[in-house]
């Protein structure tokens, strides 16, 4: 039998091929392929059809057979999916996408917590008490001892406002030390400045989100509480304190006599029975929270009241929505990487791969099929949601675990974990081949 | 001539002829058997006719004078005699006739077929085609039937008038032959012809002769002699009589009319005062019953055959293997031989022996009954959880704490759960945060740390460390700010009552130096020996530490608003190995080497003492609701006690190959672990049901490795996460580890 089956009496599979950019369609003829074939034979055929054997510049493929990515041979993916093999397959095929290459590993002094970029600057939170804000090509901007605990969490407020010169950014950081700042930073002058400090949880300030006009923050903690906070300049000074009466001020302040202005929340959200470890804004009004009391839990802003529950069996430990597909993304202790979909209220995928507990999650934000995740098994890993059972690529460079990854820079994907390193990894959309 | 004499031979030899006045007995007997033999002589037997005729004359002359009236009848029998014989002959005449005219042959010499007539066998044809022929048929062997001679018209014509038997003269038309009809046939025909019983019997309504009827007769049916036995009275039925007559001596055995009797006495409606009699079985039917059938001796096989098949024989290597065992110990007790025939097979010379071991084996051999019951055995045990409705439990290892130098003891998680503090033998006291893994504080110790545990009381942030023969209060600062500000100032607070420092007390609390409350430290407690224990109450002001050795103090209660201490018990009941709070009721739990004794502290007394079933505690926690415990022992085993239950364990779990160290319940999941010295943390599902008539459910379902072994030590101490299905673990090897 065996012998039989080498002799080329292997079963034959009807197949056509199609895809969706127009550049690299080939005829729409079914082709008659040994089940055996691999996605590196079916790209020899594709290659074949499209440059008849001009080699000279040569895209990759990717293919997808009923929106899944094919990884093994087409055998194996028949028996899994029991497909028969009389029936006639459609393959679509697409660019694969390009290794990230390791750019830049950042230094730093302690562990890094958080890490968030934007446009051309990075900010990382570290268990030293410090921010450090970066640019893009690795050059360390300042160094902003601010809170009295370890930074935990990171937020750009207005994620690309750039006017010239006078280029003046945003963004808010929390902490251990229950409190939480915004900050301005001045690119012209290389000027930091305390605008707000949020006090008010009881708990260490694990994550926090600014809305799309960066004006409303919300913050998770230890305490089980979600708040609103504002960071309008216009607001009226009711919620305001003079900064000399509290107790818990940031002993240095670098600002250069600007008073900071501490703030009450807005708003208080109760309903989590643990302690609160994410929060998102899916749009001006409604917020997501995930919790480590096994919940993901729907806010309504304007009402200030929870709209929606959905209960997972893990507690979360980290969620991230991607802007394209609406999609909420959830890292758990259980190694696995769970998609949610919030409108039907039911999990979509669960992508398997990390061998410890993921500790972050993050969305592209130009693809919505791809998404990166960060483990405490020191890998980061590039998914696709069509292939939930191998990743991309592992990207390796982290020797500790790694406690945030970032893919806000739609290029620049970072991680930063335990062994104090930053770490920077290009990202190009497709892979060429010379 | 004697006519008495003559008369008993005619009587002897009925039907016979007395030829001669017989000169004797004998004679007439020869005569007349020689007339029987040629009886079928018809000349002589005529003859001999007409001599009896004239010889009965001279008789009835003779007797004449004698007796008139016997005359009479011997002549009436005499006649009828006469035409029986001439019949008789007549038909033996046919009978010859017949013989003479078939060539003189047995006609069933050679053929034994029951068809009437064989001789010719030409069939059912019609004979006429033979009339040409001078054959009428073949014989059985083939040979032609030659046609009788057939006379010719004149001849018939003489026959006609010369024999008086032409009348009744047909010709059997397949042999030709003539055949005179017989005086029966031809009365047959006659009957026939005229519609009637062709059988011959006249009188079909003839009265039924019945032979066995009731009526006695004189003569018997059968002439069979009564037996035996119908003289003699029967045994049994004397041993039965016997055996009623002694019943009725005992009074076993009443007389009807005396039973009749009693019934009618019998009030019938005073109670029975045997309620069992109807169950009681008598002995004899018992015996029956439980009689156990002698054990069958298993059937040969084709190993015992006089032949057997060549698979069964022993080659050389079996023999010698055979030969070499013991007869206690060989698989069977003889070697298989093949012999070349029964015959030859040897006589068999164990036999005698192997009965007398039979014999021996019944009389001895004590047997007894096995109550058999058609259980499956699958429905005996208990219907086992699917792992997976048990869910949530930590199935993997999720995060290693890495940072002490040296093992790690003790391990407590705060009531919030975001911080872990461990107390290790290199002299600190680790603060983590739970969630990353970062070490948070380091506070340094004077010796190695025994035992840490956070303060229960979420609303006080202060984690004790036990150093030697101190405990160490310690606020770590981590966490929520203004409880730990609280907890300082609470503790700053305190101001010293005269009423306390007139007590002697068996150990001094004091503060610290400014050096030690930079690092946290906050209070000091200086016991007299070193503490090998210390819990909490769940309430967090009260807390108990075991310290080692001093006989009447080894238990201390110490109360941290008062800064009191008290040693309750003024002599301890053995080694107090470990002391619990009851989480609800003013219990004191106290673990010594066997036993575990629960004090009420408010009434102060003893209020219960439990067995355990192992030789000695090393570690004991108390389920949640406050109703069950789990004791761990050195000698690898744990015990679950349902204080509701009983004294002694509900059930016990061997599950470990070496000593277990610490035991601990989840505080809201339904699960236990038991961490042991081989180096495993198996982690139990146990379900305490609210409904009281349900036993707890306990169900192994995680095996959890992880730490390495050095120096015969591994895991140290494990304890749950406060929210979460997790468990940590410290190990000898210096780390700590959490299963998720």
């Amino acid at each position: 039998m065996a012998s039989e089956a080498s002799l080329g009496s292997i079963s034959h599979v009807q197949a056509k091929f199609f895809t969706k950019q127009k550049e690299y369609s080939i005829p729409d003829v079914p082709y008659s392929l040994p089940i055996t074939v691999s996605p590196k034979e079916l790209n020899d055929i594709v290659h074949n059809v499209l440059y008849e054997g001009d080699n000279e510049k040569t895209a990759v493929f990717d293919f997808l057979i009923n929106g899944e990515l094919l990884r093994s041979t087409l055998e194996f993916y028949l028996e899994d999916k029991e497909i028969s093999i009389e029936s006639e397959l459609e393959v679509e095929y697409i660019e694969r996408q390009a290794a990230p290459r390791p750019e830049a590993s950042l230094s730093h002094d302690d562990w890094i917590s958080s890490v968030r970029g934007n446009n051309n600057l990075i900010i990382c939170g570290c268990y030293d008490n410090t921010i450090k804000l970066w640019s893009r090509d690795g050059q360390c901007l300042t160094t902003i001892p601010g809170h009295s605990g370890p930074v935990k969490c990171l937020t750009w407020l207005k994620r690309a406002e750039s006017s010239g010169e006078d280029e003046e950014y945003l963004f808010a950081s929390g902490s251990h030390d229950q409190a939480a700042f915004v900050w301005r930073w001045k690119g012209s002058k290389k000027e930091i400045d305390c605008l707000y400090a949020f006090r008010g949880h009881s708990g260490s300030v694990d994550c926090i989100d600014a809305n799309g006009d960066g004006e409303r923050i919300i913050t998770g903690s230890w305490d089980k509480t979600i708040k609103l906070w504002t960071a309008d300049n216009t607001s009226t000074d009711q919620n305001e304190r003079d900064d000399s009466e509290n107790t818990h001020q940031p002993k240095k302040m670098k600002s250069g006599g600007h008073k900071m202005i501490t703030r009450v929340p807005l708003l208080t959200l109760g309903g989590h029975k643990e302690a609160v470890s994410a929060v998102v804004w899916l749009d001006d009004t409604n917020v997501c929270s995930s919790s480590w009391d096994h919940t993901l839990r729907l806010w309504d802003m304007s009402r200030a009241e929870q709209t929606q529950i959905l209960e997972g069996s893990k507690a979360f430990f980290q969620i991230a929505q991607s802007p394209l597909s609406n999609l909420i993304a959830s890292a758990s202790a259980d190694r696995h990487v769970r998609l949610h979909d919030l409108r039907t209220k039911e999990m979509k995928g669960t992508y398997t791969s990390h061998a410890g507990w993921v500790s972050s999650v993050d969305w592209s934000k130009s693809d919505e099929h791809l998404f990166v995740s960060g483990s405490h098994d020191c890998l980061m890993k590039l998914w696709d949601t069509r292939s939930p059972k191998a990743p991309l690529y592992n990207l390796i460079g982290q020797e500790e675990k790694i406690l945030a990854v970032d893919w806000s820079i739609p290029d620049l994907m970072l991680s930063g974990g335990a062994d104090n390193q930053l770490k920077m990894f290009n990202y190009k959309k497709f892979l060429i081949m010379k | 001539m004697n006519s008495g004499g003559k008369r008993k031979s005619g009587s002897l030899n009925e039907g016979s002829h007395d030829i001669e006045e017989g000169p004797s007995l004998l004679t007439s007997h020869i005569a007349t058997s020689d007339a029987d033999s040629e009886a079928s002589d018809e000349s002589e037997i005529e003859g001999s006719e007409s001599d009896e005729s004239s010889s009965q004359d001279e008789e009835n002359v003779e007797s004449d004078s004698s007796d008139d009236s016997d005359s009479d009848d011997d002549s009436d029998n005499d006649a009828g005699y006469d035409s029986a014989s001439v019949e008789k002959d007549k038909s033996a005449a046919d009978a010859d006739k017949a013989e003479s005219s078939v060539n003189s042959k047995d006609e069933y010499e050679y053929d034994s077929s029951d068809e009437e007539d064989v001789r010719n066998t030409i069939g059912n044809i019609p004979v006429n085609w033979y009339d040409n022929y001078d054959h009428i048929g073949y014989d059985v062997e083939g040979n032609k039937l030659i046609k009788p001679k057939q006379g010719d018209a004149l001849d018939e014509f003489l026959e006609k008038v010369d024999d008086p038997n032409y009348w009744r003269t047909v010709r059997n038309k397949l042999t030709g032959q003539k055949v005179v009809l017989s005086d029966e046939d031809l009365n047959q025909i006659q009957r026939i012809q005229s519609s009637t019983h062709p059988g011959g019997s006249d009188d079909l309504y003839a009265p039924w002769v019945d032979f066995f009827s009731n009526e006695v007769m004189e003569m018997p049916v059968t002439g069979r002699p009564p037996d035996k036995r119908s003289f003699i009275p029967s045994k049994w039925e004397k041993q039965r009589v016997g055996q009623m007559v002694h019943a009725l001596k005992m009074g076993w055995m009443k007389p009807r009319g005396e039973i009749r009797k009693a019934k009618l006495s019998r009030d019938p409606n005073a109670p029975s005062l045997d309620l069992w009699k109807d169950d009681a079985e008598p002995e004899i039917t018992k015996r029956y019953r439980m009689h156990i059938p002698a054990p069958k001796e298993p059937l040969p096989g084709h190993a015992e055959s006089y032949n057997p098949p060549e698979e069964y024989l022993f080659d050389e290597e079996e023999e010698a293997k055979w030969d070499g065992q013991e007869p206690e110990e060989r698989r069977m007790d003889f070697k298989p031989e093949k012999f070349s025939s029964y015959r030859a097979v040897p006589k068999y010379e164990k036999f005698i022996n192997e009965r007398f071991h039979r014999l021996l084996d019944l009389y001895m051999a004590a047997r007894q009954r096995k109550m058999k019951m058609n259980v499956n055995p699958e429905d005996l045990i208990p219907k086992r959880p699917d792992k997976k409705d048990l869910q949530p439990y930590p199935t993997r290892e999720g995060m290693i704490y890495k940072g002490h130098k040296d093992m790690v003891r003790t391990i407590s998680p705060d009531p919030s759960g975001q911080w872990l503090a461990s107390g290790s033998d290199d002299a600190t006291v680790k603060v983590w945060e739970i969630a990353t893994g970062r070490c948070m504080k380091t506070i340094p110790m004077a010796s190695k740390v025994t035992c840490v545990a956070w303060n229960p009381n979420p609303s006080v942030n202060l984690l004790a460390a036990t150093v030697d023969s101190d405990v160490v209060l310690i606020n770590p600062q981590v966490g929520d700010k203004l409880v730990c500000s609280n907890t300082d100032s609470t503790l700053e607070s305190y101001v010293e009552s005269a009423s306390s420092s007139e007590h002697k007390s068996p150990v001094s609390w004091s503060t610290v130096s400014d050096a030690d409350h930079k690092k946290g430290v906050r209070l000091k407690i200086e016991h007299q020996q070193e503490i090998t224990h210390f819990t909490w109450h769940a309430k967090g002001d009260y807390f108990a530490t075991v310290q080692k050795g001093s006989k009447g103090q080894s238990v201390l209660i110490h109360q941290l608003s008062r800064r009191q201490t008290q040693a309750p018990f003024s002599k301890p009941k053995g080694l107090v190995q470990r002391v619990m709070f009851h989480p609800v009721h003013p219990y004191f739990f106290v673990a010594t080497q066997q036993h575990i004794r629960i004090y009420n502290l408010v009434k102060q007394e003893l209020h219960k003492k439990l067995q355990a079933n192992c030789k000695y505690i090393s570690s004991i926690d108390i389920h949640p609701g406050g109703d069950n415990i789990i004791i761990g022992s050195y000698d690898s085993r744990l015990c679950w006690f349902d204080l509701d239950l009983s004294t002694k364990p509900y059930q016990t779990l061997k599950y470990h190959k070496k000593a277990l160290r610490q035991v601990a319940y989840h505080k809201h999941y339904p699960l236990f672990a038991s961490a042991s010295d081989d180096g495993s943390i198996i982690v139990s599902h146990g379900k305490v049901y609210t409904d009281q008539l349900l036993n707890p459910l306990i169900v192994t379902v995680k095996i959890l490795r992880g730490h390495k072994t050095t120096n015969h030590l591994s895991v140290l101490d494990c304890k749950f996460h406060p929210t979460q299905p997790w468990i940590f673990s410290s190990g000898a090897d210096s780390t700590i580890r959490l299963f998720v």
